[in-house]
């Protein structure tokens, strides 16, 4: 089964804004349900920082993610 | 060959106390680097502000340039002596290591400097001379490049008191481990930590004396190249890159923008890690080729932080995390050329930063403040 591919941005406004928390609670996730979803980290995703943090799932675009919101969405889709 | 000093010292204070009683003043200029040991009689606050007094004295009228004994000679003379025990409060020891390797040592009340020579200990012959009732010890000798010289405290010379063994391990004793760690270590870093490892254990982990190592050595000098930031005109790019290819020694990125740029430029990918150490400091990047990659402001601001409270000789921060892997390879270096970009960084805009975080050449001028204090050759080139 092909996994879901979350990207979390960790550019400056992202981490200042919340991305580490989203890194904490994607570790724990991954770990859940390591067969279902692919985390990575990556860097500014198409200049939206002034909506940051940023995530990227399957190739979709989130803004203003929270741990809550991006554990919604994630559970939805795999 | 170009040649520099290196000096690490660790300070352990007594168990139970919370400042070490003895204290280290170091001062370097392109010709010496002169070390002032000092232990203040007893332990605790009162020890560490006799020490600091007394070492702090010592290397400011050093800076001076007032000849040692004389110096050594006001000291006896002014700072007062212990109403209880009938003593001076604190010891001293002073070198003064040119950079040719002529080495002036004097010593007042503390144990004898260790010299490594071929990874032996080589005796060193003091001269003796009485000062105001005091035995002064002193010596001018010639180091070869590749000695090395230890320094110590008394608490040294005592480990194993009230633990392991009833009369310490001793000048000799302490002499085999210093000969021992040294054909072991190649950095003088790690011998410090080693034989402060040594001396603890002897104490059982609970000392019962402040005690103090230092080690000199000279060593080559080591060279970084660092950009941060993109360029102000996006047509400099590729002129930024090919700046820090050519620049010499360890290469360093710092910033998201700038690692993309790089990477860009050289047909590699930026790769991103999501381990953080440090909450404040975000991951590490990876761009083959470069030494270290790290995010931009939040970590310059965090370098900033240790290397205002470092001083010289202070071993460096241990952290995994971006921050101090920059702090590490900053400190370890003698001449840095920083490139810097100063395009406004648009995604920062939004986030209403403090003045002082939010400007990347601020941050970068306090960090080659920071290391020309420390005697650091920077040079910075604008974009």
């Amino acid at each position: 089964m092909k996994k879901l591919t979350v990207e979390v941005c960790i550019g400056t406004p992202c981490y200042l804004m919340g991305a580490r928390e989203l890194i904490d609670d994607m570790t724990e996730l991954q770990n859940e349900y390591e067969d279902k979803i692919k985390f990575k980290t990556l860097h500014c995703i198409e200049e939206r920082c002034e909506n940051a943090p940023i995530v990227k799932i399957d190739g979709e675009i989130y803004e203003e993610m929270t741990p809550d919101k991006l554990r919604e969405i994630i559970l939805e889709r795999i | 060959m170009d040649l520099v000093i290196d000096e690490f010292y660790k300070s352990i204070p007594k168990k139970g106390q919370e400042v070490c009683g003895d204290n280290v003043e170091i001062i370097k200029n392109d010709q010496e680097t002169i070390v002032v040991l000092s232990d203040g009689l007893g332990s605790g606050i009162k020890a560490n502000i006799l020490s600091t007094l007394t070492s702090k004295i010592t290397v400011g009228l050093i800076d001076k340039q007032l000849p040692l004994i004389e110096i050594i000679e006001t000291l006896i003379a002014t700072l007062p002596i212990c109403e209880v025990r009938e003593i001076a409060y604190s010891t001293l020891a002073v070198l003064r290591l040119s950079q040719d390797g002529t080495a002036q040592i004097i010593e007042m009340d503390t144990p004898s400097v260790f010299l490594v020579r071929d990874n032996q200990i080589k005796e060193i012959e003091m001269q003796e001379r009485e000062l105001r009732g005091k035995t002064i010890r002193e010596a001018e000798i010639q180091l070869n490049r590749s000695d090395r010289i230890f320094m110590v405290s008394d608490g040294v010379i005592h480990a194993g008191i009230g633990a392991l063994l009833d009369f310490g391990i001793g000048w000799q004793g302490f002499a085999r481990h210093v000969e021992d760690v040294v054909g072991r270590f190649n950095d003088l870093k790690n011998m410090i930590e080693k034989l402060v490892d040594i001396c603890l254990a002897y104490y059982l982990m609970e000392p019962g004396d402040d005690f103090t190592v230092l080690g000199l050595s000279f060593r080559k000098k080591r060279k970084l190249t660092m950009l941060s930031g993109p360029p102000q005109d996006p047509k400099k790019d590729e002129e930024v890159v090919f700046e820090l290819l050519e620049g010499p020694g360890q290469k360093i990125v710092s910033g998201g923008t700038t690692a993309h740029i790089v990477a860009r430029e050289l047909n590699q990918k930026v790769e991103s890690t999501f381990d953080y150490y440090d909450k404040d400091v975000p991951p590490l990047m990876k761009i083959k080729g470069m030494d270290l990659v790290t995010e931009g402001l939040l970590t310059l601001n965090k370098v900033t932080d240790y290397l205002e409270k470092h001083k010289h000789g202070q071993l460096y921060p241990n952290g995994k995390d971006g921050a101090s892997r920059l702090v590490r390879m900053l400190l370890a270096s003698d001449y840095i050329k920083m490139i810097v970009g100063r395009a406004m960084n648009e995604s920062h805009q939004s986030l209403n930063l403090p003045l002082e975080l939010g400007i990347r050449t601020q941050v970068m001028n306090r960090i080659a403040g920071c290391l020309k204090k420390l005697n650091k050759d920077v040079e910075i080139i604008w974009y």
